[in-house]
């Protein structure tokens, strides 16, 4: 069942029965997830071309791999940093199977004497196309929050002066990751929806931080975990992959990622019972524009769902940058492939590991950088 | 009754006192909840309330000086097949236009309540909302 069911089971019937009734849980989120790309593989010219530089539809692909292979980024933007048109808009237009203008230059070798060219190419036309996002599907997120005197564009959101507004974005109690807290059933090879096809986990996330605060029932309190996920672009829809512009900061990419999660025995049947009300998350200022910015308070997903939090006194209205709707889709599909056979589980072949921290960048020197 | 209307002007119409024509002859009650003015003319937004016969003789007023109006439906409109229902739009919406159901997840655009102000246009991640004033 969806874990939106799966919590109204519990209600009604306790934790014993629905560990012992139920096998699957589906869960769902779709939001912005900024480390996201494709790889592609664009096939040989005549003749042929080691390419150096390379821009598909105008925003420049990562090169630096072999001759034809480019990663294109979801934040990518071309020259003029016109953010309504970036990294992520180039893969949506992919999944929805246009046609776009690749050009790559070159300085030519022996072997590959081309310096340049100007084509199209199109999902048909290519013989890769393959989602690799390094950090999706956070198990918690901040709320972001505003106390300067002027509108500020983040990559949480238009967040209006003097505390007018707060965002937030996760899909909360049927969010993937905080319903398996400990990583038990999702790991490395975990098969998955993605964009509307199907993927799998790869690694953990980068930034990947298990150590993280936790409440007692586990789920924790600030940003932890998060995965690393692969897929197939050419099964993916635009429904559940889109290229979004946050204003004034750049563009990203909109990804619908389920994840079924077997009840193994209570111990998951208690985890997948989560309710917003047992899911906290810390509001930030993002008017001080430091690393360091202080946590207002902690509010939990029940609060921020209501459409209102208090902040300093204030009653500030509340925003969600990833979908519930979206989500709740998803978790639904995932649902109906598994009950018609099109999905399978996939025990993963290995499990995160847990004593990763978290790294800060600072400016250091050689020898500091050794210790 | 109340209405909402959208006016748009030439920099001819912008020097006659139209709001208080609108206030003194054809006694409507007038709430300006947008107004803008440059050299190719002038824009407002305005809330009309009165008896149905004042409002429709002060629109014809307008119409006879060279004001067009169009009903507030047609300033801000949604592609629905862009939103993704996240909900950014629903914090900075001053009249609580946009609004989320909790129980589908769906976000719902009521217009009637949209005085065009154009806030959500720059927020809205999937780009669906479009001013058209």
């Amino acid at each position: 069942m969806t874990a939106q069911e799966f919590k109204e089971f519990v209600r009604a019937n306790g934790i014993k029965k629905a560990a012992k009734e139920v096998d699957i849980v589906t869960t769902g989120t779709f939001g912005a997830m900024c480390s996201s790309g494709a790889y592609l593989n664009f096939g040989h010219s005549d003749p042929p071309i080691k390419m150096q530089k390379i821009w598909i539809d105008g925003i420049p692909a990562q090169a630096g791999l072999a001759a034809v292979d480019a990663y294109i980024g979801a934040t990518a933007l071309d020259e003029t940093n016109n953010m309504i048109h970036g990294g992520g808009h180039v893969i949506e237009d992919l999944v929805r199977g246009k046609a776009l203008r690749l050009r790559a230059t070159s300085y030519g070798t022996d072997c590959y004497p081309r310096k340049e060219i100007d084509t199209y190419i199109s999902l048909r036309t290519i013989n890769q196309a393959v989602l690799m996002n390094v950090r999706n599907c956070y198990q918690n997120y901040a709320v972001a929050t505003n106390s300067s005197p002027k509108t500020m564009y983040t990559y949480m959101g238009k967040l209006l002066p003097e505390f007018g507004n707060a965002t937030f974005s996760s899909a909360g109690e049927i969010s993937p990751l905080i319903n398996d807290p400990y990583y038990r059933t999702i790991g490395i090879g975990t098969r998955i929806f993605l964009g509307g096809g199907q993927g799998h986990v790869i690694w953990e996330g980068t930034q990947f931080n298990p150590g993280a605060p936790r409440t007692p029932n586990g789920v924790p309190k600030r940003p932890a975990g998060s995965l690393a996920v692969l897929g197939d672009l050419k099964q993916m829809t635009p429904d559940f992959l889109r290229g979004l512009t946050l204003s004034r900061y750049g563009s990203t990419l909109g990804i619908g990622i389920g994840i079924p999660i077997p009840i193994l025995d209570e111990e998951m049947a208690r985890y997948c019972a989560v309710t917003n009300d047992d899911i906290q998350a810390p509001v930030f200022d993002y008017g001080q524009q430091s690393r360091n910015r202080p946590v207002l308070r902690d509010v939990s997903y029940a609060d921020l769902r209501s459409g209102e939090i208090t902040i300093k006194g204030k009653q500030v209205p509340t925003s969600s940058l990833s979908s519930l709707y979206k989500a709740k889709q998803i978790s639904e599909i995932l649902k109906s492939w598994i009950m018609k056979g099109e999905f399978t589980i996939q025990e993963p072949i290995q499990r995160f590991p847990m004593d990763r921290v978290l790294r800060n960048l600072d400016v250091r020197t050689e020898r500091e950088a050794l210790q | 009754m109340k209405t909402k209307v959208v006016l748009t002007f030439s920099p001819e119409a912008s020097n006659q006192p139209i709001t208080h024509n609108l206030i003194a002859k054809h006694h409507l009650l007038v709430n300006i909840l947008r107004a803008e003015i440059d050299e190719v003319g002038g824009k407002m937004v305005l809330e009309l309330s009165g008896k149905a016969d004042d409002i429709r003789k002060g629109i014809d007023y307008l119409k006879d000086n060279s004001v067009s109006v169009r009903p507030i439906k047609e300033g801000v409109r949604r592609d629905d097949d862009a939103c993704t229902h996240c909900g950014m739009c629903i914090s900075i919406c001053p009249t609580k236009a946009l609004s989320i159901d909790q129980k589908s997840g769906k976000v719902s655009f009521n217009e009637e309540k949209c005085v065009a102000c154009g806030v959500c246009i720059d927020a809205c991640p999937p780009r669906a909302m479009e001013i058209l004033i």
